[in-house]
């Protein structure tokens, strides 16, 4: 990344929301995959946790020298490490559904509403990002 | 994001195995020969699910490990005249109870439309995605 033009604004914590929903997504999606496979158990990432981390990096870098550019430094969670690059998740169990008598404990209308969410979640960042970059892009031209 | 399609897909092969399973005990609910014509009736079977997916070496997914005969008694008719009666007059018929084949059915069948419902949620996620350079 060129540092400077694209570490400025929202964009650091866009990117790594759209890393988060994509790794949650696969949690999601490995979960409705198993939806009839006996003795398995629901994994998810927790979002409040991520939203904790972010929210703590972004207002370290509001108290720091330069508020509004630069990288956001997020402390790793129990779940999630992040790397320059990425991210690594590990998926939690989930513990408040109830244990069916294959011994499966998949919710299937709250993994689908957790998809839902997670999906209008990412494509919202996307749209930011198009227009972070449209921006930059209206400032490179010097005309709108 | 292309691996969650990945994920999806094996699911969707795994349910239809399922159904395939299922297809196949209810077609031989009274078949009391095998293919050589011996007296061997049919043993109903059940596909086994693992998680992982063994055609792109990944952990997440779900394949059909293997296909197992259930073990469970036959099913016992009485019929002292039949060509396969026992001494007591019984016929041993297949283990399959249609009514629990046809929910196994529906299962499949709404496990299928649950992972094409997060298949097309993957389908708008790497499209928005795209239009980023667009």
């Amino acid at each position: 990344m060129i540092k400077g033009m694209l570490d400025s604004g929202a964009l650091p914590a866009l990117e790594r929301m759209v890393q988060f929903t994509a790794a949650r997504h696969r949690v999601l999606t490995n979960n409705i995959a198993n939806i009839s496979n006996p003795f398995y158990k629901a994994n998810d990432l927790d979002p409040a946790s991520f939203q904790a981390a972010l929210s703590e990096a972004i207002d370290r870098r509001r108290e720091s020298v330069n508020p509004m550019n630069g990288p956001l430094d997020l402390a790793s969670t129990s779940q999630i490490d992040f790397r320059p690059d990425g991210i690594t998740a590990r998926a939690g169990h989930v513990t408040d559904t109830i244990l069916r008598h294959d011994e499966n404990n998949l919710d299937l209308e709250r993994t689908m509403q957790r998809l839902a969410e997670n999906t209008t979640a990412h494509n919202t960042t996307i749209e930011l990002i198009r227009s972070e970059f449209s921006l930059l892009q209206s400032a490179i031209r010097e005309r709108t | 994001m292309f691996g969650a399609l990945d994920i999806s897909t094996s699911a969707l092969v795994a349910q239809r195995t399922r159904m395939e399973v299922v297809s196949a005990n209810m077609a031989n609910r009274f078949t009391t020969m095998d293919a050589q014509g011996n007296y061997a009736p049919f043993r109903r079977r059940i596909a086994m699910f693992q998680t992982g997916d063994p055609s792109t070496g990944s952990a997440e997914g779900v394949h059909v490990r293997e296909i197992i005969q259930d073990p469970s008694d036959f099913r016992k008719v009485y019929e002292p005249g039949h060509k396969f009666a026992d001494s007591q007059g019984y016929v041993n018929y297949p283990n399959i109870d249609p009514a629990m084949e046809m929910v196994n059915g529906l299962e499949a069948t709404r496990a299928y439309e649950a992972n094409i419902t997060a298949i097309e949620a993957t389908k708008s996620m790497i499209q928005s995605s795209l239009r980023i350079l667009a």
